[in-house]
């Protein structure tokens, strides 16, 4: 008999009972859960997305938004740094005159096509507004088609209607 | 006219039990894989919202697979085709009829058998449904007409030949210590003691030929760590041209087969229905004696029964999710080189101590 | 001659040439905001202080001129020079608005050019900025000024007072109240105003027609010659093909002058700089024949087997005189050329002419803009498409036209109906079984026509314009031409074999070529001789072959 064709009896003694083992570890949890007990310890590694969410990081880079100014308009003076530093060109900025001279340009209009963004955080790190972030801690953004995927400036301007950025997912890193 | 009424009752009863245990297989298989893995499972599948720890996904898999489209290959044998996903299920099917699932009940003064069919050859039976489910792999292989099929088709075929010979050769061993080919007069045999008080369970007169008989039968029913036939994400087999409900038929054959090998592990090595020293009468041991109601003795057995099935579904839920696959020859090898000599030894030891 | 040395080069250069510029025919920058080679020297911006041996101050390298032995230090050898030229941008920055993101001049800016090479980066300033009257607000039809960004270093004010004469803008106030602005409310309106925009070295003054249309450093830019009118001013077109959602894909953006000492110098007039949208606006994108009222789109290959066919049979059985061709000053040399060499020396034509009544309303001004306001008007003459000497025969072809007696009316980029007005021609066309329409836009002409076929535009086109001097200049393709439209030699070509005749050129060289060895006009002038700057036919030529 050649040794490939040994069978490894020990270690499938050794690992059924090591499965064996997890499943009643993790079946007494559950069970001990049923009645209200070990609440703090956990039967399973996974998370329950969507109802349950695993913590981001604050520097998580997530769906883009526009800041706004304390009268609802964008902040973004369309300088067009992130639509030129964009390296996916996912970023098309329509600029017009802003009714106030002294802020004197603004958006008309403001798309990012986040089936072609990569994520990469540039726009959010050269706009000199900080008119750009990716703060939101929206990362559901999946739509049917491609042009559901293009955010107008309503939507990055995230006004009623929009979600708002869950900060208290965002814990902080200790 | 009586008779027909309770073997048709009884037919009912074991069929009841077996599709409920394949539900709540189907659900374990997830479930158990999961809490093993440290994982939930599938939880998702609701009724009006009620999760129910994820029960209801055997019957969305159900309502699934019976709406998907029924794929025919162009240029596959319909009617083989088609015939034999319901093979495999009924051969699958059949062995129970010998399976004695408790002992007698008296009711309004019939007593009734607690076995579809008490045949004197029934071990031989359940072995002959099981070559004879063979065909419906096979077959299911060549009728798609496909090169992929076929080849796992024959790898079924050789799989289960090599190992029906370690099966038959290891339950022998059985056949001369009880002196029948009997499932009924076997479990009977075992209701009783060594010294008195130790129950005469077959795994303890053949603990090898019980590891032989385990692992024999896994290879039968096809499921990991023996899944070449048909492996699923990687090893195109001969169902592979199948879809929807002819696709679940074969997978419920599996696990139907799994719930047949643990009926026969629990018949054959683990005392049946036997309860040990619960009598027709009573509860004995030694001078104990404690008098329970006949019939509620006849519900504990068929209990005892039922949860010996159980446990050993659990078990062998608990390889499929341990082990990895075996190469293919390292397949064979195991069956004729390692486990066929061995029962071989099994069986001359055997009849060398019953002849001494 | 006198010599100098300017940081440890020498060079000797003609008499009054002042140090930045014999500096940067060494290839040395002397960096500066209110020189401009055109205008007048004001030593405002002090930006261009140098090293002199032997003086004990540094000098403005602008108002200081060469002499003999002159030894010259500029700021990459000179710290004193230096650290002074860093003081003076300090200075020029104190009160500049933090505006690069909404200014148009970010990207093309003097101000953020020196400041990356010279600028002290982190600023001292304490004091809030002195904040001017007016943001943005318009000049004139074409110009902006933002009087917080000016630095006052007075270009605009001297060109106005030297170019055009106009004197509208002025510097008002004193130190750091000074503001730039239009004299006594006038408005900054005159035919050259565009080109203040180009000389502000920063963005004080900025284009109203580019205002926030597009970031500078999207666009590319590709040398060609202005088609507005027989100086043919040399050009920069400025263009965006890659990113196709700013300025509603607009291709051409703005149009810049490029200096030419013998034609434009550093300027351009606001006519032609202004009337680059007709490039991507209105624009025949595909051949189409009339049906009825509508105009129905077709195949390039079937439009010139109708026209080849209809040729056919006229000429066969009508003769030539059953055709009429009217060419246009508007295409270039070569396209001109085939029209020749295709309708009258091989199919005989006689009825060919380019020329249109003159139009009395347009005049020459003094300075760029002529009153014909077609860019190839000479070169059409030398090439020979003037067949009856002085008599312009357009008007004789439309009566024959009208009268019935052409079969085929083959019309190039002329508008007709825009000089002979609607009725007469539609009249005519509806008197000529097929009336052709070859052009770039669509306009009232084209709507009349049989049949109308889709040309290159000249800032899609490669070839030469002769202008009003006999300077033949070479204007280059920026981009492809637009959807189906192809240069009208092609076009041309592609008739020509299917009327059976073997016109094969590789490319708009290649015809040039054969124009240079037929024509004696353009004799010895090839693509390479005329290079950037053109190539001017000698007067003597000229003179002869129009008196011819
Ligand atoms: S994250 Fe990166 S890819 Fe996405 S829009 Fe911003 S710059 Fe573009
Ligand atoms: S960089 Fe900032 S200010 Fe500039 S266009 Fe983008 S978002 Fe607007
Ligand atoms: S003029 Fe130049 S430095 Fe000033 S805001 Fe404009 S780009 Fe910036
Ligand atoms: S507006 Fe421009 S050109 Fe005129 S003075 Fe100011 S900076 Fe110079």
């Amino acid at each position: 008999m050649r040794r490939n064709h040994q069978i490894p009896l020990g270690a499938i003694v050794k690992g059924l009972a090591l499965t064996a083992g997890h499943f009643f570890r993790n079946m007494r949890i559950h069970v001990a859960h049923l009645f209200g007990r070990r609440l703090q310890e956990k039967g399973m590694v996974t998370f329950q997305y969507p109802e349950e969410r695993r913590p981001f990081s604050p520097r998580l880079r997530t769906r883009h938004r526009l800041t706004m100014r304390a009268d609802g308009s964008p902040r973004c003076v369309a300088c067009m740094m992130c639509e030129t530093i964009c390296p996916a060109n996912c970023i098309y900025i329509t600029a017009g005159e802003h009714p106030d001279p002294h802020i004197e340009k603004q958006p008309l209009k403001f798309d990012i096509d986040l089936g072609v963004c990569v994520f990469c955080g540039f726009c959010v790190e050269v706009c000199p507004e900080d008119a750009i972030r990716m703060d939101t801690g929206i990362l559901e953004f999946a739509a049917y088609s491609r042009q559901e995927m293009i955010l107008t400036m309503d939507k990055l301007l995230m006004k009623e209607g929009a979600q708002e950025p869950d900060r208290a997912l965002m814990k902080e890193n200790a | 006219m009586t008779e027909i009424v309770i073997t048709m009752g009884k037919i009912a009863f074991v069929l009841f039990c077996v599709f409920n245990l394949l539900y709540v297989l189907l659900w374990l298989e997830r479930k158990q894989s999961a809490v093993m893995q440290d994982r939930i499972g599938a939880n998702r599948a609701d009724i009006f919202g009620l999760r129910a720890w994820g029960l209801f996904h055997p019957i969305a898999d159900a309502i699934k697979m019976i709406c998907k489209e029924d794929f025919m290959p162009a240029a596959a044998d319909k009617f083989v085709y088609t015939a034999a996903p319901f093979l495999a299920v009924f051969f699958s099917l059949v062995g129970f009829a010998v399976i004695p699932f408790g002992d007698t009940l008296t009711l309004g003064g019939h007593t009734i058998h607690l076995q579809i069919a008490d045949l004197n050859v029934g071990l031989l039976y359940v072995f002959a449904m099981l070559s004879l489910g063979v065909y419906g792999f096979i077959l299911a292989g060549w009728a798609s007409n496909n090169n992929f099929a076929f080849l796992g088709g024959m790898r079924a075929g050789s799989q289960m030949i090599s190992y029906e010979i370690t099966m038959g050769a290891t339950v022998m061993g059985l056949v001369i210590l009880f002196q029948t080919l009997s499932l009924n007069q076997m479990v009977q045999a075992q209701g009783e003691y060594f010294f008195g008080f130790i129950p005469k369970w077959g795994v303890l007169l053949q603990p090898l030929g019980f590891l032989l008989f385990l692992i024999a039968g896994i290879a039968e029913t096809k499921r990991i760590p023996f899944d070449l036939p048909e492996g699923e994400s990687e090893i195109i087999g001969y169902f592979v041209e199948y879809s929807g409900m002819k696709f679940g038929m074969f997978m419920m054959t599996d696990f139907i087969e799994t719930i047949l090998l643990s009926a026969m592990l629990t018949t054959l090595f683990f005392g049946g229905w036997q309860i040990p020293y619960l009598h027709a009468d009573g509860f004995h041991l030694g001078g104990l004696r404690l008098a329970i109601n006949p019939v509620l003795v006849s519900f504990l057995q068929v209990a005892a029964f039922g949860l010996k099935v159980f446990c050993f579904c659990w078990l062998l839920l608990l390889i499929r999710w341990t082990l990895p696959r075996f190469r293919y020859d390292q397949l064979m090898a195991l069956g004729w080189k390692f486990m066929l000599p061995l029962s071989l030894l099994n069986l001359a030891i055997t009849g060398l101590v019953v002849l001494l | 001659m006198p010599k100098i040395t300017i940081d440890d080069k020498e060079i000797s250069v003609e008499g009054g040439t002042n140090i930045i510029a014999a500096a940067q025919r060494l290839g040395i920058e002397v960096p500066h905001y209110c020189y401009h080679p055109g205008l007048s020297v004001a030593g405002a911006c002090r930006m261009c202080l140098v090293e002199i041996e032997k003086m004990p101050k540094l000098q403005t390298g602008c108002s200081t001129l060469a002499t003999e032995g002159m030894v010259i230090k500029t700021i990459a050898h000179s710290a004193k020079a230096k650290a002074a030229v860093q003081g003076v941008l300090e200075l020029t920055l104190i009160n500049h608005p933090l505006d690069c993101p909404v200014c148009d001049q970010a990207g093309e800016c003097g101000l953020q050019d020196y400041y990356m090479k010279y600028g002290l980066y982190n600023s001292r300033m304490r004091d809030a900025k002195v904040k001017k009257e007016k943001k943005a607000s318009a000049l004139g039809p074409h110009v902006m000024l933002d009087q917080e960004r000016c630095i006052l270093c007075s270009r605009c004010v001297r060109f106005t007072h030297e170019i055009t004469k106009t004197n509208e803008i002025g510097i008002f106030n004193r130190g750091d109240h000074s503001y730039i602005d239009v004299v006594n409310g006038r408005s900054l309106e005159n035919n050259y105003s565009g080109n203040v925009v180009d000389i502000c070295p920063v963005g004080a003054l900025t284009d109203r027609d580019f205002r926030f249309q597009c970031r500078v450093w999207y666009l590319q830019e590709s040398d060609s010659i202005c088609p507005g009118c027989s100086t043919g001013c040399n050009i920069k077109i400025h263009f965006n093909v890659r990113r196709r959602h700013i300025a509603g894909g607009r291709r051409v953006q703005r149009l810049k002058p490029r200096f030419n000492e013998a034609v434009n110098q550093w300027w351009m007039c606001d006519e032609g700089r202004y009337a680059y949208p007709s490039i991507d606006e209105n624009r025949i994108t595909t051949p189409s024949a009339r049906l009825a009222a509508a105009h129905q789109r077709m195949d390039w290959r079937d439009a010139i087997d109708q026209m080849a066919l209809a040729l056919r049979e006229a000429l066969a059985a009508y003769g030539p005189e059953s055709v009429g061709v009217i060419a246009s000053p508007q295409l270039t040399n070569e396209d001109l050329y085939l029209i020749k060499k295709l309708f009258v020396d091989v199919l005989g034509i006689a009825a060919v002419d380019y020329r249109m009544p003159p139009n009395r309303s347009a005049k020459n001004d003094d300075f760029l803009l002529r009153a014909d306001r077609n860019p190839n008007t000479l070169g059409a003459h030398l090439i020979g498409l003037s067949p009856f000497g002085k008599e312009i025969s357009t008007p004789r072809i439309l009566e024959a036209a009208a009268g019935g007696r052409l079969q085929v009316l083959y019309v190039f980029s002329t508008d007709l109906v825009a000089v002979y007005g609607e009725a007469p021609i539609a009249n005519m066309a509806a008197h000529v079984p097929l009336m052709i329409y070859q052009g770039t836009n669509h306009n009232r002409t084209s709507t009349l026509a049989h049949l109308v076929l889709p040309a290159a535009i000249y800032a899609e086109k490669n070839g030469t314009f002769t202008n009003y001097a006999g300077r033949v200049q070479h204007l280059k393709p920026a981009f492809a031409p637009l959807a189906e439209a192809m240069p009208d030699w092609k076009i041309l070509c592609k008739l020509a074999q299917a009327l059976g005749h073997d016109f094969r050129y590789a490319d708009e060289e290649a015809i040039f070529e054969e124009l240079a060895n037929s024509q004696p006009a353009f004799a010895g002038i090839t693509y390479a001789g005329i290079g950037s700057h053109g190539w001017p036919i000698e007067k003597e030529r000229v003179l002869s072959f129009v008196t011819a």
